[in-house]
C-alpha cells in the first residue's frame, strides 16, 4: 500500500509522526519504507539517524533518479546503518526497514514532466512488489512533489493508496487543512486534473493531530482551574471548528499527543524510550501503535 | 570470447497463478512474435527476444575506458504462472576496424557487443561481477529491469500478489574451458556465477543460468518467510497463516534442471554438492509441513478433547 504524508503548514510533525508510524509497523512485522519526497529539506536521514544521510545523500537519491540521472536511487537498511544502538539490529519477527532519502542540495521541482512521473510510476510499482508499506513524506503545501505523486497514483488504480494530512490542532492549522484539501488547487481539485475520480480520492484522505495537549492530560493537573476550564472550552471550539471544516472527527484517522522529547528533538520513540530511561510518553507510543494498525485497517477507511 | 548477463528473477505481481491462456498477453511484449510455451515438467512461458543497442564503457576490474558498440538480447519467462525472470546478455567480440560502423553491421549480430581498442576478458569479466554503480558502464541490468516492470504492468495483471518479496539479481559471465561453475551468493540480493563451457556458446548456457537465478530465488524468498513466521514464539494460527502462501504459490515449483540441456547437467549436479541448493530446500520445506502437521495435530486435539 501507498501512504502519502502531507500538511499545508511547514513544521506540522508530518515528518517525525509518519517516521514514527513506519517504525512502529516494521515492529508489528511488515515490510516498510520510506520515501523522502520533500526534495527542498531531506530531513529524513536525520530522524532515522543514518549519519550519511542527515540532509540526504551524495550518492544519488530520489532526486537525481527522478530526474533521469541515474538507474535506482539509493536505498538504506535503517536495521543495519543507523547510528542509534537501538535501531541497529532488526528485533525478531520485525520487518524491513528501508529508507529511500533525498539528495543533499537537491531542491523542488520547479515543474514536471512525463517522464519524471513515468519514472515515478515505475519506482512505486516496484516498492509496492516489496513492501508492505510504502510511506512517502511530501513537502508542506501545494508542491510538485504532490502533483506528481496524484499524477503517479491516478496511472496505478490497482495499487491501493492512502493520503495523511496533518495539522496542529490549532485554529489556523485547521482552516489550513481543510484548504490544501478542499480548496483551489488543493489536493481534490488537482488530483481531478491528474485523472482521479473526485470522491473516490476524498475517501482515501484522513486526518492525522499532531502534538496534540489534551485538557484532561495529568501533565495538566498543576494548572490553575481557571486556565483548565479556558482549556476545555477552546478545545471544543476547535473540535467544532473542525468538524464543520471536515476535518472533525469521523475524517481523522488518529492524533498524537504532545511529546516532551519530539518537542525538543526530531526522533523514532523507542520501547527503550519509554520503559527503560522513560524520557518519552507511553502514550505518545500508543498512538504511533495505532496510526501504524488504522493506516491499513479497511473499517476505518470506509466511505464517510 | 566473454559472455555476460544479469538474470532478474520475482513474484508476478498477480493475486492467482496466471493461467496458460494469459501467460502470452502478459509476455507480449513485441507484437508480431509468439510466445513459447512448454507443459512438462513445469508450465513455462518464453517471451521473444529483444534487442536493445548500446554505444557505451564495459565495466573494467581496472577501471580501464573500454568502449563497446552492440546490442543486448533480453527474453522473459514466467514458471508456473508464479515466478517471473527477466534475462539479459551480451557476447564481447573484438571489433575488426578501431571506429564504430553503420547500425546495420551491429543489427546483423544480435547480442554482440564489439569492443572498439583494447580488452581483457578477465578484467572485463571481474568489472561486471563488481555491480558497480548503475549508469555507468553498460547495465544490462537495467535493461532486464525495465522488461521486468513492463511484464509486470500486463493489463491482465491484478498487482495483488499474495506476499511481499524482493527480486535477486543474478550476474553471470561464461566462457569456454574446461566445465565447471561457481556461485556466489552475495550480502543482499545480487549472485555471481562463473561459468566455463565445452564447444560453441549456445542459449543453454542462458537457460541454465535463468534455472539456476529461479531456484536461488525460490530459496531466498522461502527462507524470509519461515524467519518472518516466527515458528515456536508466535502463536500457532499466526505461524500457519505466514507459512500458508508460501505453501500455496512456491513449494510445488521446485524442479532444478528440469530445462536444463543434458550436456550440462553435470554443472547443476555439481552445484547441488556445494553450496546443496537442494538439501537446503528440503529441509526448509520439511519444517513447513511439520509445522502444518503440528498445527493440524493441536486443532484435532482440542476437538476431541474440548476444554
Ligand atoms: N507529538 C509531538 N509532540 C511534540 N513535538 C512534536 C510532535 N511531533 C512533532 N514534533 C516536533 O515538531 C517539529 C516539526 O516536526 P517535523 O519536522 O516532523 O514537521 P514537518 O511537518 O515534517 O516539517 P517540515 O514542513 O519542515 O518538513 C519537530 O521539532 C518535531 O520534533
Ligand atoms: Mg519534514
Amino acid at each position: 500500500m501507498l501512504v502519502f504524508a502531507i500538511s499545508d503548514k511547514g513544521g506540522t510533525g508530518r515528518s517525525v509522526t509518519s517516521s514514527n508510524i513506519v517504525y512502529r509497523r516494521a515492529l508489528q512485522g511488515q515490510d516498510v519504507c520510506y520515501l523522502d519526497f520533500d526534495f527542498g529539506s531531506p530531513t529524513v536521514g536525520a530522524i532515522f539517524r543514518v549519519s550519511g544521510a542527515a540532509r540526504g545523500t551524495l550518492k544519488g537519491g530520489l532526486h537525481r533518479y527522478l530526474e533521469g540521472e541515474i538507474a535506482e536511487p539509493t536505498r538504506i537498511d535503517v536495521w543495519v546503518e543507523s547510528d542509534r544502538d537501538a535501531l541497529r539490529s532488526k528485533p525478531p519477527g520485525a520487518g524491513q526497514m528501508v529508507l529511500f532519502p533525498g539528495d543533499e542540495g537537491g531542491a523542488e521541482f520547479p515543474t514536471f514532466e512525463g517522464e519524471m512521473v513515468e519514472r515515478c510510476v515505475r519506482l512505486f510499482a516496484k516498492l509496492q512488489e516489496q513492501f508492505d508499506l510504502v510511506m512517502v513524506d511530501l513537502s508542506a503545501g501545494r508542491s510538485h512533489a504532490a502533483l506528481l505523486a496524484l499524477a503517479a497514483t491516478a496511472r496505478l488504480p490497482k495499487i491501493p493508496c492512502r493520503w495523511l494530512v496533518f495539522h496542529r490542532w490549532t485554529r489556523q492549522h485547521i482552516l489550513a487543512a481543510d484548504g490544501l484539501v478542499t480548496g483551489t488547487h488543493g489536493l481534490l481539485d488537482a488530483g481531478e486534473a491528474h485523472g482521479h475520480h473526485r470522491a473516490l480520492l476524498a475517501d482515501r484522505i484522513r486526518f492525522v493531530r499532531t502534538a496534540v495537549l489534551d485538557p484532561g492530560a495529568a501533565e495538566l493537573d498543576g494548572l490553575r482551574d481557571t486556565q483548565k476550564t479556558w482549556l476545555s472550552e477552546f478545545d471544543r471550539e476547535l473540535r467544532e471548528l473542525a468538524s464543520r471544516h471536515g476535518v472533525g472527527r469521523t475524517s481523522m484517522l488518529g492524533k498524537v499527543p504532545l511529546d516532551p522529547v519530539l518537542q525538543w528533538r526530531e526522533q523514532l520513540i523507542t520501547d527503550e524510550d519509554v520503559q527503560g530511561t522513560m524520557i518519552a510518553n507511553v502514550e505518545t507510543v500508543v498512538a504511533f501503535d495505532e496510526l501504524a494498525k488504522k493506516i491499513v485497517d479497511d473499517a476505518a477507511w470506509e466511505g464517510l | 570470447m566473454l559472455i555476460m548477463g544479469e538474470v532478474r528473477t520475482g513474484l508476478l505481481q498477480n493475486s492467482a497463478e496466471v493461467p496458460e491462456s494469459d501467460l502470452s498477453s502478459v509476455l507480449g511484449l513485441l507484437a508480431g512474435e509468439r510466445v513459447r510455451i512448454s507443459r512438462r515438467p513445469i508450465l513455462h512461458a518464453l517471451s521473444p527476444d529483444l534487442l536493445t543497442g548500446v554505444d557505451c564503457l564495459l565495466p573494467s576490474a581496472a577501471q580501464a575506458k573500454i568502449r563497446g558498440v552492440g546490442t543486448v538480447v533480453s527474453r522473459c519467462s514466467i514458471t508456473g504462472g508464479r515466478v517471473v525472470q527477466s534475462s539479459s546478455y551480451v557476447r564481447v567480440t573484438k571489433a575488426e576496424t578501431g571506429h564504430r560502423l553503420p547500425w546495420s553491421h551491429y543489427l546483423a549480430r544480435p547480442g554482440v557487443i564489439e569492443v572498439l581498442g583494447k580488452a581483457a576478458a578477465a578484467d572485463l569479466a571481474d568489472g561486471f561481477l563488481a555491480f558497480g554503480l548503475p549508469g555507468e558502464h553498460l547495465d544490462v541490468g537495467s535493461i532486464s529491469d525495465r522488461l521486468m516492470d513492463t511484464v509486470q504492468a500486463a493489463e491482465s495483471l491484478d498487482r495483488a500478489s499474495p506476499f511481499r518479496s524482493t527480486q535477486t539479481r543474478l550476474r553471470w559471465v561464461a566462457a569456454s574451458g574446461e566445465p565447471g561453475v561457481r556461485f556466489v551468493l552475495g550480502e543482499g540480493v545480487e549472485r555471481r556465477v562463473r561459468i566455463t563451457y565445452e564447444g560453441e556458446f549456445s542459449t543453454a548456457v542462458l537457460d541454465l543460468c535463468e534455472d539456476l537465478a529461479l531456484h536461488d530465488w525460490l530459496l531466498t524468498t522461502l527462507l524470509v518467510i519461515v524467519e518472518r513466521a516466527r515458528i515456536g514464539a508466535a502463536p500457532r494460527a499466526e505461524v500457519s497463516a505466514r507459512l500458508a502462501p508460501a505453501v500455496d504459490a512456491l513449494l510445488h515449483l521446485w524442479m532444478p534442471g528440469a530445462r536444463i540441456h543434458p550436456s550440462l547437467a553435470p554443472l547443476w549436479e555439481s552445484l547441488e554438492l556445494a553450496p546443496g541448493f537442494t538439501r537446503q530446500w528440503q529441509s526448509l520445506v520439511e519444517r513447513v509441513r511439520d509445522q502444518f502437521a503440528v498445527n493440524t495435530l493441536a486443532l484435532l486435539l482440542r476437538e476431541t478433547n474440548p476444554v
